[in-house]
């Protein structure tokens, strides 16, 4: 049965994984499109020290 | 630097569709449904025993990559290049499709290697079916390589279409390969030339079941990935502009920690 339970992990395992990493990746995107997307004013004031 | 249609961009954050959901929980339901009956409710093959369970994943995965994920591809490439039709959605379609493909390319030869090695008694031969099948996950992966070329974005989708169409030239002969040329591997699982049913009863009902199962979990990872291309344009030209702005940013605190003259100014780093 080993090669038919690998055959199962290997089928459902590696589209579980490649969904994951399309999950990961689209976060990303996202997350860069959002800094993109906001204006100067609403981004951080990180040069304001005392 | 490509330019991109920015009319097709996507709205905000978060991106939750109600039919996507939907899709990817018939997804979750049919695969447990189709490992429950492949491996312990339908009985063994009196021929080849339990590894003929392999036979409920392999053909639902090659179907996935050969037509559905060849098809999407070929038809997106199609609509794209007439000029009636174009539009970039057909374009990140046609891609999405690609690397969908190439991941389930790849999943068709390990299965079947796995198969094939207790069966035929080798890992890999250069057998037609399989020979198309691995230079199908090649022209898939020059395709994902070609769109990595940076190029104005008409020039990019049109070269990816022209890419697409060669791929899918390579699906027929996978196709008909075991009818084309005498191959170790078998013909047709479930039908074969003449429409007659190889299969019966619970196995053939588990095998439909995984077909349905590979090809929700096919939509759902198409969707994801054709969100992915439109982020990735969206964002395109000024992802550039961003990592300069953060490093502007980065540039603009250190002077302030150093107390330079940038920091009681209030300039944000960005200058003009």
């Amino acid at each position: 049965m080993r090669y038919v339970d690998a055959g199962y992990i290997v089928a459902i395992g590696g589209s579980f994984l490649y969904g994951l990493s399309l999950f990961l990746r689209r976060r990303r995107w996202e997350r860069a499109l959002s800094v993109k997307e906001s204006t100067p004013d609403e981004r951080p004031a990180v040069a304001e020290h005392p | 630097m490509s330019t991109v249609n920015t009319s097709e961009r996507p709205v905000r954050t978060p991106w939750r569709p109600r039919w996507l959901v939907v899709v990817g929980v018939g997804a979750v339901v049919t695969t447990a449904l189709t490992v429950w009956l492949g491996l312990w409710v339908t009985p063994p093959d009196e021929v080849q025993g339990n590894l003929a369970r392999l036979l409920y994943i392999h053909p639902a995965v090659a179907t996935v990559a050969l037509y559905w994920a060849g098809g999407v591809a070929l038809l997106g490439s199609l609509l794209y290049l007439w000029p009636r039709t174009r539009a970039f959605f057909w374009d990140r379609l046609a891609a999405s499709a690609v690397e969908v493909g190439a991941v389930f390319s790849a999943l068709t030869l390990v299965t079947g290697s796995l198969w094939g090695r207790p069966v035929w008694g080798v890992w890999w031969t250069w057998d037609a079916r399989l020979t198309s099948t691995a230079l199908l996950l090649l022209l898939e992966l020059g395709y994902l390589a070609l769109r990595r070329v940076p190029a104005d974005a008409h020039i990019r989708a049109k070269r990816c279409a022209v890419a697409a169409i060669l791929i899918a030239i390579d699906v027929p002969i996978v196709h008909f390969s075991v009818d084309w040329w005498n191959t170790l591997h078998q013909n047709g699982t479930i039908l074969d030339p003449g429409f007659n049913l190889h299969v019966h009863g619970s196995m053939l009902w588990t095998m439909l079941l995984s077909f349905v199962a590979f090809t929700l979990i096919f939509v759902w990872l198409l969707a994801m990935r054709y969100r992915i291309e439109v982020l990735q344009d969206a964002v395109g030209d000024q992802e550039l502009e961003v990592s300069l702005s953060e490093r502007w940013n980065e540039d603009a605190e250190l002077v302030g920690v150093g107390g330079g003259p940038g920091a009681s100014g209030g300039d944000d780093g960005r200058g003009s």
